[in-house]
């Protein structure tokens, strides 16, 4: 008891740590931890003039995007995932910053395993291998595999059944 | 010859800001439109038809409002090399990284660079029809998109309920004219470059939608006589980078199940 009651101060700590490093590191991490959880962002700033109609579009992708978001959270938690930012949905590179990496893989060890049809931002960083099946990349971590995907202008990462 | 364009141009601009003043207490009818801002829109547009080749850069800033309605803004360059009517290579730098789009008349690819991943999909015969195919299906918006459409889209100019002309002014050294409208949902100005190459500078878009009206702006550096060879539009997968797909937009609206 007083052992497990160790690790898991010890792991609070971690991820209180991993989380304020993240935060000194980009903003955008600390501005997801004061939204509640969430850490979305509510509006985007229209970017062009003549499209109206798809505007509107983007404005349900992104309630689309906040919905898988929020399934992240629990395989990815907030501080990573969370994030409007490092999250990736603004970039093309999704999840590279190696410290948000490792609070992914810190937060992964306390859920079960991956829920086929789940999106996460990245999966683990260690224990994973690339693999090309029918010549798309998956990447597949012990049992659970991971199919990467462009979602608007970022990757995200499926979790599906072993392609073969 | 200076003296020429501006004679042309200075009456239009003092008969705006005169009716600009007039109508500020009036409500937002047709006569809050100058027709002389329509019509240099619809020179910009005409003109940007006759490009066949260009360059362009872009220094963009784009807000984003946070769920606690604190604005937080986002910048990237852009570096877009097009070939009418159906090549485009585009790199996007921001804090993220690197991505790219390639249209080599056949196919899209999409490539991000510190992911290690691109995709490719077949691409329809236009720049204009790629671009709305890529926001329809795929949610993905090209940079610069309005490019795509001046002198393309009649339709622009019924959604506009205000428009009016500015003034002179200066973007990177070049004599601008500014001008500002307004449609639904935004607040828009543009700065049109004076003289015989009437393009785009420069681009303010305002978002009314939000209470706090995030901003978008670009600023554009023009190249018509850009270098390149056929080479330059077409995708190969450096080492290393692998192919994945591309989520449709429904099937993200499936997925929220």
């Amino acid at each position: 008891m007083k052992r497990s009651g160790l690790i898991s101060a010890l792991l609070v700590i971690a991820l209180l740590f991993s989380g304020s490093v993240l935060s000194a590191q980009r903003r955008g991490g600390g501005g997801a931890a004061r939204g509640g959880g969430g850490g979305n962002y509510r509006s985007s700033a229209q970017t062009n003039v003549n499209r109206n109609i798809n505007n509107n579009a983007n404005i349900n992708r992104n309630t689309n995007v906040n919905v898988n978001r929020n399934v992240n959270v629990n395989v990815n938690n907030n501080y990573h995932g969370g994030g409007y930012y490092g999250g990736g949905y603004y970039g093309g590179g999704c999840c590279y910053h190696p410290v948000a990496a490792a609070a992914a893989v810190t937060a992964t060890a306390v859920v079960t395993a991956a829920v086929v049809g789940s999106i996460v931002n990245q999966p683990p960083a260690t224990g994973c291998v690339t693999q090309i099946v029918n010549g798309l990349s998956y990447t597949q971590c012990g049992s659970t595999w991971y199919q990467p995907q462009f979602s608007g202008s970022t990757t995200t990462y499926v979790v599906v059944n072993p392609p073969r | 010859m200076v003296v020429v364009a501006g004679t042309v141009l200075c009456a239009p601009i003092g008969t705006g800001v005169l009716a600009n003043a007039g109508q500020q207490a009036a409500s937002k009818d047709d006569d809050a439109i100058d027709p002389d801002a329509m019509a240099a829109l619809d020179k910009m547009g005409a003109y940007l038809r006759t490009l066949k080749a260009f360059q362009v850069r872009a220094d963009v800033a784009t807000d984003r409002v946070l769920d606690d309605g604190q604005t937080i803004e986002f910048s990237s360059k852009v570096d877009m090399v097009i070939a009418r009517p159906n090549r485009m290579r585009v790199e996007v730098t921001d804090d993220i990284g690197h991505r790219f789009f390639f249209f080599d008349g056949k196919d899209f690819t999409i490539y991000g660079q510190a992911a290690g991943f691109y995709a490719t999909v077949p691409a329809p015969a236009t720049l204009a029809k790629l671009s709305e195919d890529l926001n329809d299906k795929y949610g993905i918006e090209l940079p610069l998109t309005d490019l795509f459409y001046w002198g393309t889209d009649e339709a622009i100019t019924k959604r506009i309920k205000a428009a009016d002309d500015i003034g002179p002014s200066t973007v990177d050294g070049i004599t601008c004219e500014q001008y500002a409208f307004r449609q639904e949902g935004i607040d828009w100005q543009i700065w049109i470059q004076l003289g015989e190459f009437p393009l785009p500078r420069k681009l303010v878009i305002r978002t009314l939608t939000d209470d706090a009206k995030p901003q978008h702006s670009e600023i554009l550096t023009w190249n018509l006589a850009p270098s390149f060879s056929n080479d330059a539009f077409a995708f190969v997968p450096p080492p290393g980078v692998g192919r994945i797909t591309i989520a449709e937009v429904q099937a993200k609206a499936a997925e929220k199940k």
